[in-house]
């Protein structure tokens, strides 16, 4: 459904993608493994709009999305939940969900997005007053991926959301990232914890400096060697 | 009794509009993010509006909102889309938008004043309308101003539920919080800001109205007003509209207190102490979180 072809970008005179081609089916959850500097986080601020295309393409359900400032690629049904969560800190749980139905196209769906929200991250019903700066780290997580999903996308960015979690609450995320996928969606995850992250992944694709250098089925991936002792730790 | 009563009210009537004030300040420096200096003069700029409709076409200040109101929103939507959006498109960084809209607009402040100057001359302007005692609690208060607070509370409190009230203000608050997650919430930011700066441009074109209904004023008193606007809404706490409205009644009152009982010459002098302290005791602000 998203169909990324070469893309390359730069952050100033380093190139932090080159020549980068993926896709994302629907219902189909596809996790990015790579060490910290590779790309991973440029890649999904390309697809979301916050960081200009150098060269390549992203098209979206046959739109060309390449070029379009972020609340456009919004509206074509892309959600990012970037590195740090992207939430807002000083505004209630209830605002910030109310803020993902922003968007013309999730403003129909509104009442049934947030009643999947609420039935994924149970613990927000009880919260919807509170500030979300107050909350703890896996619960800002839920607000941040709860906010993404209010904007009814077709296709989920998400950038380490694990990152912080506690492990009780890092499996309960990924649990519900493939209760996520099951209900349709496309997912799109760059984790550090491959182990986890292979479980739940259909595929994966390896990104070393910038440049996909692998990829296969989650399971497969899993069973590789190569994969193994560069991302899974064994020896 | 009297006195203390007397200057009560007054200081609440000044601080009213202050924080009237102040809350445009808020929308174009909280959500817009431009630090404009030139705030100041587009509050004489309505002032004088005010005073040509009544002096010249015998137009009432209240009517005279309905024109200057909308006049500001044009303007200052045309001022942000034409002047400052490049200054917005170039900046890389919030520091570097700071530099470059404090510059831009010290630049916009004399362009506006100059004008102002040869149009209307450098004395000061004043007229009198619906000045006639009101009676209140043994003390007495001029019925212009109880309206110019009247209208105050009336148009800060219908832009505090338009704010918090519904979706699209929601989101320009959201702006202010953190504009990237903006973004990714489907919010036009670019689009927002110019809505915002307007709407803080309406503001103070409404704050000049009212204002200039019972003080007097000059081509050139615009920069005082910026100053004071900056200094509540630093008090209050960048983007906090219940801390801009308490910090601009503070210091109405303060200013008032200090006029009355010890000598006028000393307001710009009280105003700045209260800032200092503030700066010092509370630097994010009365109602502000600690800095990180």
């Amino acid at each position: 459904m998203i169909e990324i072809s070469s893309v390359s970008a730069s952050y100033g005179k380093h190139q932090a993608l080159d020549g980068v081609s993926l896709n994302v089916g629907r219902g189909e959850l596809v996790v990015i493994l790579g060490a910290n500097g590779a790309g991973k986080t440029t890649l999904l601020k390309v697809i979301g709009g916050l960081v200009p295309a150098l060269s390549g393409r992203v098209v979206m359900a046959g739109n060309d999305i390449t070029a379009m400032p972020a609340h456009a690629i919004v509206e074509a049904g892309v959600a990012l939940v970037p590195e740090g969560r992207g939430i807002f800190g000083e505004m209630t749980v209830r605002e910030n969900l109310l803020l993902g139905a922003f968007p013309a196209r999730a403003r129909a769906g509104e009442a049934r997005n947030l009643d999947l929200v609420l039935g994924l991250f149970p613990r927000l019903k009880e919260r919807l007053a509170q500030t979300v700066r107050t909350m703890s780290g896996g619960e800002q997580q839920m607000v941040a991926i709860g906010r993404a999903l209010m904007t009814s996308p077709d296709i989920l960015l998400l950038d380490e959301p694990s990152l912080g979690l506690s492990p009780i609450m890092c499996k309960e995320l990924f649990q519900i990232l493939a209760r996520i996928r099951d209900a349709g969606l496309g997912i799109l995850l760059v984790e550090q914890n491959a182990k986890q992250s292979l479980k739940i992944a259909d595929r994966g694709y390896l990104i070393e400096s910038g440049r996909i250098v692998g990829e296969g089925a989650g399971a497969a991936l899993k069973a590789d060697p190569a994969v193994q002792r560069d991302y899974l730790g064994a020896g | 009794m009297t006195l203390l009563l007397d200057i009560l009210l007054s200081g609440l009537v000044l601080g009213g509009m202050y924080a009237l004030i102040a809350l445009g300040l808020t929308l174009q420096y909280g959500i817009a993010r431009i630090m404009n200096l030139s705030y100041g003069e587009f509050l004489i700029a309505a002032a004088f509006g005010a005073l040509f409709l009544y002096t010249g076409m015998a137009v009432s200040p209240v009517l005279g909102l309905l024109l200057i109101v909308p006049a500001a929103f044009a303007l200052n939507w045309l001022l942000y889309r034409v002047v400052l959006t490049p200054l917005v498109k170039r900046a890389k960084n919030q520091g570097m938008l700071e530099v470059d809209s404090i510059l831009g607009t010290f630049g916009i402040l004399f362009v506006i004043q100059g004008v102002m100057l040869v149009v209307f001359g450098g004395s000061l302007q004043s007229y009198s309308y619906l000045s006639v005692p009101v009676y209140i609690l043994g003390t007495t208060l001029a019925a212009n101003r109880i309206l110019a607070l009247l209208f105050a509370l009336v148009i800060g409190g219908v832009l505090y539920l338009l704010l918090t009230r519904t979706r699209y203000g929601t989101a320009l608050r959201a702006i202010a919080v953190n504009p990237v997650a903006a973004q990714l919430s489907g919010i036009d930011i670019a689009s927002a800001s110019a809505l915002a700066f307007a709407a803080g441009g309406a503001i103070v074109g409404a704050g000049g109205v009212l204002v200039s209904m019972f003080l007097t004023f000059s081509a050139a008193s615009g920069v005082v007003f910026t100053m004071k606007a900056l200094i509540v809404v630093i008090m209050g706490g960048v983007g906090n509209m219940m801390g801009a409205l308490v910090a601009g009644l503070l210091l109405g009152i303060a200013e008032t207190a200090v006029a009355r009982l010890v000598d006028p010459g000393l307001t710009i002098a009280v105003t700045y102490a209260l800032f200092l302290a503030a700066l010092l005791w509370r630097p994010t602000g009365l109602f502000g979180r600690p800095a990180r």
